[in-house]
């Protein structure tokens, strides 16, 4: 008889075994297993959770009097966006020429698909995107493959600000990419970028003196490995496609002229 | 109630920064306990409470409306008091013993109580759980502290501290190992 590890004891502590009932039936039946469970019951139910200090009613106000005055008023929508559009001009200049041509990109799509006919769109299930979109996607998972393997490497690589720095960059262009694949119909590569917007919000979002070891940590946690193959994966799909797309426009051509 | 908070959070977003107060009010309390339990000092845990609800107010565009807000702050929180616990150094664990001994990390505490002897070993046992708890690992404290007292389940610590499940479940498995292994003196005196 294989006795139940200590690892399986604590989960079935906690009410998490995936199979319960097998536990419960192996410890009836072992009365080595069944000693070791009372123990481990005995240690953990000793451990009573740690009582906070109290706090009186106005605590909340309190927090919020001393907070306060270091937060800005959200204003109007209407003014957000020409904030938003304003802000345009801090973004690098590359990623503002993606978030254009990603816009542009979007905004042809749904020209397109109200100019076709219903059963051409209904047909168009493998979306073919524009060769100008394909080089900017194409430098976009660059830059993506390049902040991942800047992230593996943390302790030794780049600074932390200017790892942040490239995530807060990559970010917006990403989100736009993302609603473009989800619009056009490319779950998949929706669901990568997705996966790479993720990974992008946590370090964008790690404080500014956070550490290199506390990336390392962070690229441990978020398993980026796995994440960083499917970005080159993506890489190559795009290259590919633009290489197909190049001679396919050539020979168009031929038969127009 | 979730469809109040979420009013809330669009007349915030509309340029109401007061309705914010409100959320404050509503969940600082449940913040500071579970910034406390991580954190094990008051005012950090109180700093804590702040940093979160600061950080929620400027991500608050990112807050999704299909989440909850106490959910989502609490999540907030919980990062942030692990970070405060990652930047201070672990602290000393000090004993209570009859004789006070500095090599020893053990102090006398005050008589006064009117049963001496059993608040002297309750403390004692208190000071034993603190020790234990502090020798754990920023990760693997906040897991437990989760796991056992706030009654998350693993799929909730993983997405609270943004690590893979089974690397919550090792945390937890880890930190009750240790625990277990430094309360054992508590269970040959009992």
């Amino acid at each position: 008889m294989n006795h139940l590890t200590e690892e399986q004891l604590i989960e079935h502590y906690y009410e998490e075994s995936p199979q319960p009932a097998h536990i419960v039936q192996h410890l009836r039946e072992c009365n080595r297993c069944a000693e070791t469970y009372a123990a481990l019951r005995s240690d953990l139910d000793a451990i009573e959770p740690i009582a906070a200090p109290a706090r009186d009613a106005g605590h909340g106000a309190q927090v919020w009097r001393s907070i306060r005055d270091f937060v800005p008023t959200y204003q109007q929508k209407q003014q957000r966006l020409s904030q938003r559009f304003s802000s345009l001009k801090g973004l690098s200049f590359a990623t503002a020429c993606s978030l254009l041509i990603a816009v542009a990109f979007l905004a042809g799509r749904q020209w397109e698909n109200y100019q076709r006919p219903p059963q051409i769109r209904t047909a168009a299930n493998n979306p073919i995107r524009q060769p100008i979109v394909l080089v900017f996607l194409g430098d976009h998972l660059g830059r993506s493959e390049r902040f991942l393997v800047a992230l593996r490497h943390g302790d030794s690589g780049e600074s932390t600000a200017l790892v942040k720095a490239e995530a807060q960059d990559l970010l917006s262009a990403n989100r736009l990419y993302r609603e473009s694949a989800i619009n056009s119909g490319d779950p998949a590569f929706a669901a990568a970028l997705d996966r790479l917007e993720r990974v992008l919000v946590e370090v964008a979002n790690e404080p500014d003196d956070a550490s290199p070891a506390r990336l390392a940590e962070l690229q441990k946690e978020l398993n980026t490995d796995g994440l960083l193959f499917e970005v080159r994966v993506l890489r190559s799909h795009v290259q590919d496609e633009q290489e197909e797309q190049q001679p396919a426009a050539v020979r168009t051509l031929g038969v127009l002229i | 109630m979730e469809e109040n908070e979420h009013s809330i959070i669009r007349a915030v977003l509309s340029g109401n920064k007061e309705a914010y107060g409100t959320l404050v009010v509503r969940h600082s309390r449940a913040i500071f306990r579970v910034a406390f339990r991580i954190t094990g000092d008051e005012a950090d845990a109180e700093d804590v409470v702040q940093e979160a609800f600061l950080i929620g107010y400027q991500k608050l565009q990112s807050f999704e409306s299909r989440a909850k807000f106490s959910t989502w702050i609490y999540r907030i929180a919980v990062n942030c008091a692990l970070n405060m616990k990652n930047k201070r150094k672990p602290e000393a664990a000090y004993q209570i013993a009859d004789d006070a001994d500095a090599t020893q990390h053990q102090v006398q505490v005050a008589d006064t109580a009117p049963n001496p002897e059993r608040l002297l070993l309750s403390r004692e046992i208190e000071a034993l759980h603190a020790g234990a708890m502090q020798k754990l690992t920023a990760t693997e404290r906040t897991a437990f502290v989760l796991r056992h007292m706030e009654d998350c389940s693993t799929e909730e610590i993983a997405a609270t501290l943004r690590i893979a499940p089974n690397a919550a479940k090792q945390a937890v498995f880890r930190a009750v190992q240790k625990l277990r292994r430094d309360l054992a003196p508590l269970k040959v005196n009992a």
